[in-house]
């Protein structure tokens, strides 16, 4: 089965590759050819023609977090659902009351965020 | 032998960015390296024919509980030798934390073995057309039905959790409804009123 997978490998083989030459080749070129010495202003945070402002983590609202983690468990929730639509054939009824049941329990879940408000942004 | 070769390039990858994530000094730094280790114990599940759980792996954990990550370690508002300070003094918590994980590792596989695994055995490899989504499948649902319910109730735990701890409504806030906008009518917004005229004095 593995040999369905060669392709991807030797995909990943050639990147690490290209990955290298192109580091080493910089590098290499650059030690020989750069001016010295470097000005010190080249190597300074260039912000529209300005020293930067401040530093550039900021406290953000931690309403982005509580959609993201919405997010994972419903991506998760999709997670299950695909090996049980591969099978479905395979265990037939029975995998049909577990998937219910399993989705009704989330579906608690999703109402619950829903009537909180979880959703809304404003 | 080629299978074996690979396990041991992952491996080490996967020991070398695990160090890389507790030697870091940038918090974001250890998140990506994380994410590095993510991918090459995805590369081993591959290796063992677990090709559904080594996708995953990579969906789920990298694209979404990294990019979590990731928020928590931007919105902390990182001073890095305020972090440091604190290092030394909670030491202890976390070497009994990692002590404790350790035990409880041993234990079980102290108690279980390896879980009937036949490490001498060596690498099968499953015919070109096996799906491991298939086998996943037949198995999850119907022997592991109650700890698949389990896993149903822990999301909706999760949810009821992440929504207590960062739901918060702001009183007073001027927002647009936009259906009640649409559903004024004129006589709600704007009165005609009869004025007598004045005499002219």
């Amino acid at each position: 089965m593995l040999n369905n997978y060669l392709p991807i490998l030797i995909f990943l083989a050639i990147a690490t590759a290209v990955a290298l030459v192109l580091l080493t080749l910089g590098s290499t070129i650059g030690r020989f050819f750069a001016r010295e010495p470097a000005d010190r202003d080249k190597l300074s945070a260039y912000e529209c023609g300005f020293e930067a402002f401040e530093d550039s983590r900021m406290k953000f609202d931690v309403r982005y977090y509580l959609v993201a983690i919405l997010f994972i468990v419903f991506d998760l929730e999709i997670v299950f659902l695909f090996p049980w639509a591969v099978a479905l054939g395979d265990i037939g009824v029975a995998g049909l009351i577990a998937m219910v049941v399993f989705l009704g329990i989330l579906t608690v879940g999703f109402i619950y965020e829903w009537k909180k408000g979880a959703l809304e942004w404003d | 032998m080629l299978v074996e070769i690979l396990f041991y390039i992952f491996a080490t990858l996967l020991v070398a960015g695990a160090l890389g994530v507790i030697t870091a000094r940038n918090p974001v730094y250890s998140v990506l390296f994380l994410v590095f280790c993510f991918v090459n114990s995805a590369a081993i599940w591959l290796l063992v024919e677990a090709e559904f759980l080594a996708i995953v792996l990579v969906l789920v954990y990298v694209g979404a509980v990294m990019v979590l990550f990731l928020f928590v370690v931007m919105m902390l508002d990182i001073n890095l030798a305020e972090i440091r300070q604190g290092f030394t003094r909670f030491a202890w918590l976390g070497w009994i934390t990692a002590l404790a994980v350790i035990a409880e590792i041993t234990g079980v596989i102290w108690r279980n073995g390896l879980g009937g695994v036949d490490v001498g055995r060596g690498f099968v490899s499953e015919p070109a057309n096996y799906s491991n989504t298939l086998e996943l499948g037949r198995v999850l649902y119907t022997h592991y039905a109650y700890p698949f319910e389990l896993a149903a109730v822990l999301l909706v735990v999760a949810i009821v959790a992440a929504i207590a701890l960062t739901l918060r409504r702001r009183p007073g806030l001027k927002v647009q409804d936009i259906s009640r906008q649409v559903a004024v009518r004129a006589e709600d917004r704007l009165r005609v009123v009869k004025v007598s005229a004045e005499k002219r004095s």
